[in-house]
């Protein structure tokens, strides 16, 4: 049975302030305490409590900066929270940035079976894969070439394929719905629904609320780094949309305000 | 810290396909292939019998496997160093997308460096059979142990430059220039004779390479295991190395990520 526990989670960040901490920094504030800029901290997410079940499809919307792809990133383990508990039981298969981190000067062949060897398969399995992610990608002989050739088109066709080849049992998805030309879009769209059929438990991430709610049974809505409001997809959807029309227009009016008031 | 080990080998295909890759990428569209890493050290080892046998009124036939030797070593050591600090760096794509155990990143490139390594030494061994005669059984066997020891230091080398080039930039470039001012210190293709009989025993004996220039070079050219003393030295340096990377590795890699 998989499941994800979240338990008062907190996670900040460290961002590093405009050319980073040099040698000389290091130096010349050891020594003077001065010029030494101390990293921003960023807090990312807030004292969070979640809990999916197997069989669970969420959906995690808010508008940028709200934390959904750190949430996301957290839960596969990339970031570590800075205290709470993180129970995740099964196998993560996750979907970020996946147009990064080819090796350029490998050919597609080879990529794919980095990608999917990084993805927890053996060279067993790859065999039996590859021909198939070959033909969803449509590169054909392309693939016999290095990646640094590659278009970006066809690197996330690429990336793409290879991604959802997967049989996952938790699966975790931050904005790939879109790859490729339209052609490309429709059948993507369907591969990535069959994939979604397999998975026991998923939770996406996506600024496209239609197929959100389509994809997913619940949908969380963060702000701030914590959870707003969670329940019922078509319900949240609603209750989003509502909200981002409001306080669009209550943004307007302030700023006429500010303004009116400034003269 | 059993856990994090089955989380390396339960990747192995991944760095194993790295790596594998990062030895044929080195040469990939050159005619000579793999030849290069045989013939820069063969080039230097020429060059430096033809100056230096002479200078230092050497024997070449004893000479040319001890300069061998020394550069196999060094360009090992150098490029390990030289290519460690971008380790983290390099890999900051796989990093943001799967938590994977970071040790593999160091050891993808400590391993196809040391591939070169074993080639460079084979043709040591050839030089060094024509050049003293057959070393023996037992010492040549004793060179598997020793590249072990010798792969330990350049992960853990490897692993703190990139480690400490995240933080500090500056490091990749500090590293350039120490590698130089290391390499005039070190016996590479001078003899360590040379040194001790100046009454500079002292720069040879707190060298941490030397150590491993003797692993090396006591089957080839003396013909005989190590001492104890070496293995000692070099056994010592090796795994203080290690603890020093495994541990700033274990602070630092739930963080590091965020330094990318």
């Amino acid at each position: 049975m998989a499941h994800i526990r979240l338990e008062n989670i907190n996670l900040t960040f460290f961002v590093k302030q405009d050319t980073g901490f040099t040698l000389k920094d290091f130096l010349v504030g050891g020594f003077f305490r001065k010029h030494y800029k101390p990293p921003m901290q960023v807090q990312a997410l807030d004292n969070l409590n979640l809990e999916i079940h197997d069989g669970q499809k969420l959906g995690v919307i808010g508008h940028n900066g709200a934390g959904k792809s750190t949430l996301l990133k957290m839960m596969a383990g990339i970031y570590k929270p800075t205290s709470g508990i993180r129970d995740v039981n099964g196998r993560i298969s996750s979907l970020f940035d996946i147009a990064l981190g080819f090796e350029q000067e490998a050919t597609g062949w080879e990529n794919i079976r980095f990608r999917c060897y990084l993805q927890g398969e053996t060279p067993a399995s790859v065999r039996s894969k590859q021909n198939e992610i070959a033909e969803f990608s449509e590169l054909g002989e392309f693939l016999d070439m290095p990646v640094r050739f590659y278009s970006a088109g066809m690197r996330v066709r690429l990336a793409f394929s290879i991604a959802t080849a997967i049989n996952p049992e938790i699966l975790l998805i931050d904005e790939v719905l879109s790859a490729g030309d339209l052609a490309f879009q429709a059948k993507a769209h369907e591969r990535m629904r069959h994939m979604i059929a397999r998975a026991r438990l998923m939770v996406m991430v996506s600024h496209d609320l239609d197929s959100t709610a389509r994809l997913c049974d619940r949908i969380a809505w963060l702000e701030h780094g914590k959870i707003r409001q969670i329940g019922p997809a078509a319900e949240m959807v609603k209750a989003y949309r509502e909200w981002s029309h409001n306080s669009s227009g209550k943004g307007k009016n302030k700023t006429g305000g500010t303004v009116t008031t400034a003269a | 810290m059993k856990n994090y080990l089955q989380e390396i080998w339960r990747t192995r295909y991944f760095w194993l396909a790295l790596v594998h890759m990062d030895i044929r990428a080195r040469y990939r569209g050159s005619a000579l292939g793999l030849g290069w890493s045989l013939l820069n050290p063969i080039a230097m080892t020429g060059i430096f019998c033809v100056v230096f046998a002479t200078l230092f009124q050497q024997n070449i036939a004893t000479f040319a496997p001890y300069a061998l030797t020394g550069l196999t070593l060094w360009n090992f050591i150098s490029q390990t160093m030289a290519m460690g600090c971008n380790t983290f760096h390099q890999a900051e794509a796989y990093i943001r997308q799967h938590p994977v155990p970071m040790a593999i990143y160091p050891l993808r490139l400590v391993l196809a460096n040391a591939f070169h390594l074993m080639i460079a030494l084979v043709l040591a061994i050839i030089l060094a059979t024509w050049g003293t005669g057959f070393a023996g059984v037992l010492p040549l066997l004793s060179l598997i142990p020793s590249l072990c020891l010798i792969v330990v230091m350049g992960w853990s080398v490897a692993c703190l430059l990139g480690l400490m080039n995240v933080y500090f930039r500056d490091v990749k470039h500090l590293t350039d220039v120490g590698l130089q001012v290391v390499m005039y210190l070190t016996p590479i293709w001078y003899p360590e004779k040379l040194l001790r009989e100046k009454g500079l025993a002292w720069l040879v004996n707190a060298n941490p390479l030397v150590p491993f220039l003797h692993l090396v070079r006591a089957p080839l050219l003396d013909h005989q295991m190590p001492d104890l003393e070496t293995y000692g030295a070099a056994l010592l340096v090796a795994s203080a190395f290690f603890l020093l990377a495994a541990w700033s590795l274990k602070a630092r890699e739930p963080k590091l990520i965020y330094f990318l």
